[in-house]
């Protein structure tokens, strides 16, 4: 039975999904759930393990043990079906080179099956490659091979998108270009992305669920915005017209757990108060400044930003730093 | 989908090229060197055409050259996807490798009988044009000697389409393949030591089959064996190297 775009359940499941490589595992015990139209971000330094993951749901390697599923397929026993509304690029996009754009996709097309061959057109439209399909793809720029395969991805009028550092090789206004195709594609269609990436900014602009690898192991997952805040305390910049005694009330206050000057004022860290919400703690904050006689010009909460969060779980800051997140 | 590899292997131009030089070229030059020499010295060289001519130029295109064409179209279709890094863009649309697979091999016999059509065309144009009075071939010879052609060719671009797919290697599998079949064999088969273990020879398998005297035994075979028995040796040398091509790319990760 085909996959269509209002199937409950997650595009990818993947239950104790492990590979490895000798006594290396390169994915170790993986547990993954990406939601229907979503644009799912799949972060993680390099050598993670995150382009071993991809290869493992497409079928390209097998599992060392666990269980998968693709758009409600269990892979790798009911592949074909799992896949044949998945389009992936895994890598860099490899073409033959001595064909041309349009030649390259007729050759996917005739594996997916006749009636993919009214695509292509349209799929060369989308990414804007129509006028230079028919030159020969060995004379393509990085960034029109990855523009290609795209097109080579839309074929299989995708319900799930697997893609691989996506951006490698675009310009500036090619990464833009990305961004709103993708969003389209989530918002406007259904469909389900999924993009491994280091690159986390772009990961933050394009997706709204995550999650962060590293060594083989999931450290977080869930949607982009409780990531970034995550555990972390809440912090705000706060403007006042005499900060050192400012210091001095915040440091008597219960909200705060620690208060320093900085260039854009005070600097508060939200202590966690018992039952406090951390717009209250905030309000707790003003009250006692304002309730000090101090005038407040500023209360700006500091936006956690995904890569903060990033630096923090994965073992590029410190091992100690993980095994924290991790317990 | 085999139209798809047929494309492949029609736009890989320097393949393409090397496997016509090596399927017309050598009748050109035999036809070339041929006339020269009658035109120089009649007395000594006869005409360039008729029968013995037409014999020992299919010499050439069936065993020798034609075969070689053949093993480079057919370890190119082996190895295409793979060294292109395209394979695994193929494996994601969720068609079966075995699939994949098997579609190259009636894509690059194509091209090989496209090939050797041309080359037997050629002989054939020879043959007839500068046989000054010589007998020709009869119609029976002409259709045995194409059948043969085609056969000795044929069976070689199978075994390159999986040898080729079996190492992933276009330079393993085509000096592999020359070594055993145009080096070893012919020294094996000479070797009458080895008794009847020389019948699993693909090289006398092939050369039972020839119409045109090609060695001692019968049927222009070296090693003298029963046309069943041939027929089981090509069988198997085609059977068993398609298994492996077909096993290594359905197990390979890609």
């Amino acid at each position: 039975m085909s996959s269509t775009i209002n199937d409950p359940g997650p595009a990818v499941e993947t239950t104790g999904l492990t590979k490895r490589f000798g006594s290396r595992a390169a994915i170790d015990s993986v547990d993954l759930q990406v939601p229907r139209g979503s644009a799912f971000g799949f972060l993680g330094p390099n050598g993670a393990g995150k382009t071993t993951m991809i290869r493992m749901l497409l079928g390209l390697t097998h599992a060392s043990a666990g269980t998968m599923s693709v758009l409600g397929h269990p892979v790798p026993s009911e592949r074909s079906e799992a896949l044949a509304r998945v389009g992936a690029i895994v890598e860099e996009p490899r073409f033959h080179p001595q064909l041309t754009g349009r030649e390259n996709l007729r050759i996917v097309a005739a594996a997916r099956g006749p009636e993919t061959r009214e695509r292509i057109a349209g799929a060369l439209r989308r990414v804007g490659l129509s006028e230079r399909a028919d030159e020969k793809v060995k004379k393509y720029s990085l960034g029109m091979r990855q523009r290609l395969g795209v097109a080579r991805c839309l074929l299989a009028d995708p319900l799930l998108l697997i893609l691989d550092e996506p951006t490698n090789g675009l310009d500036p206004g090619g990464i833009q270009e990305f961004r709103e195709m993708i969003r389209a594609m989530v918002e406007q269609e259904g469909r389900t992305v999924f993009i491994s990436s280091h690159l986390l900014d772009e990961v933050e602009k394009i997706c709204d669920h995550a999650a962060i690898v590293d060594r083989g192991k999931i450290l977080m997952q869930g949607a982009i915005a409780e990531l970034a805040e995550g555990s972390a305390h809440h912090e705000l910049i706060v403007g006042v017209d005499d900060p050192v005694r400012a210091l001095d009330v915040l440091a008597a206050s219960d909200s705060v757990l620690q208060a320093q000057r900085s260039d854009e004022g005070l600097r508060v860290v939200l202590g966690e108060v018992p039952g406090a919400s951390d717009a209250e703690s905030a309000a707790a904050v003003n009250a006692a400044l304002v309730g000090a006689g101090l005038a407040v010009s500023r209360l700006e909460p500091v936006r956690q930003s995904l890569e903060k969060r990033f630096l923090e779980v994965t073992s590029r800051l410190s091992d100690s730093t993980t095994e924290e997140v991790l317990s | 989908m085999t139209g798809a590899d047929i494309l492949k292997l029609r736009k890989k131009r320097g393949i393409l090229a090397w496997s016509l030089v090596l399927a017309l070229a050598p009748i050109l030059i035999y036809f070339v060197v041929a006339v020269i020499q009658h035109a120089s010295n009649p007395s000594q060289h006869g005409p360039a055409g008729g029968v013995q001519n037409f014999s020992d130029g299919m010499r050439v295109i069936a065993l020798f050259f034609g075969p070689l064409a053949a093993l480079l179209i057919g370890v190119e279709a082996g190895t295409g996807d793979a060294s292109a890094g395209v394979f695994r863009d193929l494996v994601v649309t969720g068609r079966s490798r075995l699939a994949l697979f098997a579609t190259r091999v009636p894509a690059a016999l194509a091209v090989t009988v496209a090939m050797m059509l041309c080359a037997y065309a050629l002989l054939l144009i020879g043959t007839f044009a500068f046989a000054s009075g010589l007998p020709t071939p009869s119609g029976t010879l002409i259709l045995n000697g194409l059948g043969f052609t085609l056969l000795s060719t044929g069976i070689l671009c199978v075994v390159g389409v999986g040898f080729a797919s079996l190492t992933a290697s276009k330079p393993a599998a085509i000096i592999a393949v020359i070594a055993w079949h145009i080096v070893a064999s012919p020294i094996l088969a000479s070797i009458k030591s080895l008794g009847s273990s020389r019948e699993v020879l693909l090289s006398q398998a092939l050369a039972h089959f020839s119409p045109v005297h090609v060695g001692e035994g019968g049927h222009g075979a070296t090693v003298v064996l029963s046309t069943g028995t041939a027929v089981l040796v090509l069988l198997a040398w085609a059977a068993v190297f398609l298994a492996l091509g077909a096993w290594r790319t359905s197990t390979m990760d890609a």
